[in-house]
């Protein structure tokens, strides 16, 4: 009998106690929670409101430069879109654009990684110098880069052309999509460069030391221990590059004007409503089979990266 | 197999005015397991690097069999190395990590995968051979570089604290198999601990550094039997000896009660130097309880089971000096007790400077 009472007041004082702990919990989780709130919200403000926005109009025939009121069309504006060519060609030109200037831009990262991965005096003097790419404004790039280096008439590329008795080019216009991924390299392989680097000054040195003990040549420790060493954070260049990269305008806008051989989707876009074209129903409905279209071929992207990764973890 | 040879190698580092190993001088004979033993700073594992080839010899030469191996990179120098942290390579399994340096000799798929396999075999690795380094336990992972090492038979083993990672328990179990594996072998190696009961039990001989200068290099026995010198003394036994500044009156030592007759070599040339102190050393196993002797007070009582060590505060002069004796296990001394003990085995006697004052 008394053996029954204690064991009755252990549960109440049991059940008690786990109320405090859920209540706890929940405070925990608040306390997590709380701080990102702002942040959450301002997303939502900007990003996804706008894009129910632009969702709704995909449906509708707007146009701001008839009087016409806005009529809701269904989905005829995404029917239109298979026999668009220029659509098509944006497309082409996007893919062309984003694994070049990623892949040249991670190849020149990893190259100037490599030289400054070792002591030499002046060394973060010419860190500071090789990240500066980086930090000039896309805008101004691409009109350094349009006035300065490719024109026909003052460019330092057709000066030097020229020194060697060729005829100047207009860049820009012979050769407009290699130009406006000249210019996205010069930009991006600083950010390879830092990620890179990280990548190399995070090397167990016992490691590499060993190697060169076991006999193996520079070359052969880069080939071998290095570079799979240095996967995930290619891949992680890789991914935040793609990022960027696809959805470059000021580069093509300033350097090319959207010459067809360099309009990549974007610019297509923003041609065919703010840019001009004055369609923003059939605009809007390209942008979200765009989104669309990004979201699948990123989620097949970092599905392989993340088993790529697994693979080593 | 091969000789190894230190002929006043010195390495300074840049920026740096005291060499970190100093004008070292050492043979290793062939089949030798030589120990470098001594304090961090001390310059061992520096010396190790530089018969590796990592470090850079500023001063003097380094010989493998003859060959004056200085200036040689370290794929040129024929020796295999054992890191602290193993160092593997992250990215590759067991096999190809033991298989790395053969494939770089040039030596054929099949032929490698035999000798892996073969290497394997003797250290207990052949069910791990296809995993990767981060999925091995600790021992596992230093056992795969052990097996790094003698895939290729290379003519010198360096081993630079290859035990330092392991667990109390699994460093006394592999510190032996590496002695036995050693002795299979029959290969010279270098070994580099900061532990003085590792170099005592693995060495065939051990060299004791210290700031960079070798202060002796003996088999371990005559280490611990004849210290050259007051670092040697206090740092190579366990617990260490008891070193006492004491005064010399009529050609004995004074500490507390205790008065210890000097031998003859040392009375001479403690007269011949006019000395009137002396650094009396004497390890708690060679002191035992006694009616008559020094005298004092029982600080604390260190139980070990089959011994104990006993801290006796000795009044000595101005100063307290607490002394260790060491008494067997079922001895009934606890702490504040008076206790006298007397001398019961070998004594040493260094000048104030350090030096040992009979012979050397």
């Amino acid at each position: 009998m008394s053996s029954a009472i204690t064991e009755h007041r252990d549960e109440t004082e049991h059940a008690d106690h786990a109320d405090e702990v859920r209540r706890l919990e929940r405070r925990e989780g608040w306390n997590r929670r709380l701080p990102i709130l702002p942040a959450l919200i301002f997303t939502i403000v900007v990003t996804q409101i706008p894009f129910l926005f632009t969702l709704f109009y995909s449906l509708t025939d707007w146009r701001i430069d008839t009087p016409e009121p806005r009529e809701f069309i269904g989905f005829e504006n995404y029917g239109a879109l298979p026999d668009d060519k220029f659509f098509r060609d944006a497309a082409w030109v996007s893919v062309q654009m984003t694994v070049l200037a990623v892949l040249l831009s991670l190849i020149v990262g990893t190259a100037l990684a490599i030289l400054l991965d070792r002591k030499f005096f002046g060394q973060g003097f010419v860190r500071t110098l090789l990240i500066t790419p980086f930090l000039v404004m896309p805008v101004v790039a691409g009109f350094l880069w349009k006035s300065q280096m490719f024109s026909a008439t003052f460019g330092v590329l057709n000066w030097v052309l020229e020194l060697f008795g060729f005829e100047s080019i207009e860049f820009a216009t012979k050769y407009p999509l290699a130009s406006v991924v000249v210019v996205l390299v010069w930009q991006w392989s600083p950010f390879m460069m830092l990620i890179v680097l990280a990548g190399l000054q995070g090397q167990d040195t016992s490691v590499l030391e060993a190697a060169r003990v076991d006999g193996a040549t520079t070359v052969g420790i880069f080939r071998q221990i290095t570079f799979p060493q240095l996967r995930p954070y290619l891949e992680l260049g890789t991914l935040l590059g793609a990022i960027y990269l696809i959805q470059v305008y000021d580069h093509i806008d300033v350097i090319t004007g959207g010459s067809p051989d360099s309009k990549n989707l974007p610019f297509y876009i923003a041609q065919r409503s703010i840019g001009g074209g004055n369609r923003f129903g059939l605009a809007s409905s390209y942008s979200i089979v765009v989104v669309i279209a990004s979201i699948i071929i990123a989620n097949i992207g970092l599905r392989v990266l993340s088993g790529l990764l697994e693979d080593d973890s | 197999m091969a000789e190894v040879r230190y002929e006043a190698a010195s390495r300074i580092y840049p920026g740096t005015e005291i060499p970190a190993v100093n004008a070292l001088d050492l043979d290793i004979a062939d089949g030798e397991l030589l120990v470098l033993v001594g304090p961090s700073g001390s310059g061992k594992s520096t010396a190790l690097r530089m018969l590796a080839g990592l470090e850079t010899v500023n001063k003097g030469s380094i010989f493998i069999n003859d060959v004056d191996v200085t200036l040689k990179p370290p794929q040129d120098r024929d020796i295999a190395m054992v890191f602290q942290n193993y160092a593997l390579y992250p990215s590759m399994t067991v096999a190809e990590n033991m298989g790395f340096a053969l494939k770089q000799a040039g030596v054929s798929k099949e032929q490698r995968r035999a000798q892996v396999v073969e290497a394997a075999r003797i250290l207990d690795l052949e069910p791990y051979l296809d995993r990767k380094p981060k999925n091995l336990s600790g021992g596992q992972r230093q056992r795969v570089a052990m097996g790094r090492a003698i895939v290729r038979s290379p003519q010198v083993f360096l081993m630079d604290e290859p035990l330092s990672n392991l667990d109390a328990k699994l460093r006394v179990q592999t510190r032996t198999e590496l002695a036995d594996l050693q002795a299979r072998l029959g290969v010279t190696m270098v070994y580099v601990t900061h532990d003085q009961v590792e170099a005592m039990t693995m060495g065939h001989r051990v060299a004791v550094l210290k700031d960079g200068l070798l202060q002796q290099v003996d088999t371990p026995r005559e280490l611990y039997r004849r210290p050259a010198n007051l670092f040697v003394a206090g740092f190579i036994g366990s617990p260490a000896m008891n070193l006492i500044t004491v005064p010399v009156v009529d050609g004995a030592a004074q500490l507390g009660g205790l008065s210890v007759p000097l031998p003859d070599d040392v009375r001479a040339e403690v007269a011949r130097r006019g000395l009137d102190e002396i650094i009396f050393g004497a390890r708690p196993e060679h002191l035992a309880l006694a009616d008559v002797g020094a005298s004092g007070e029982v600080a604390v009582v260190e139980e070990l089971g089959s011994e104990a060590y006993i801290h006796v505060r000795v009044v000595h002069g101005q100063e307290t000096e607490d002394v260790v004796v060491r008494v067997g296990g079922e001895t009934a001394v606890k702490r504040g007790d008076q206790v006298s003990f007397g001398i019961a085995g070998a004594t040493h006697f260094f000048d104030p400077g350090g030096d040992r004052l009979d012979g050397e």
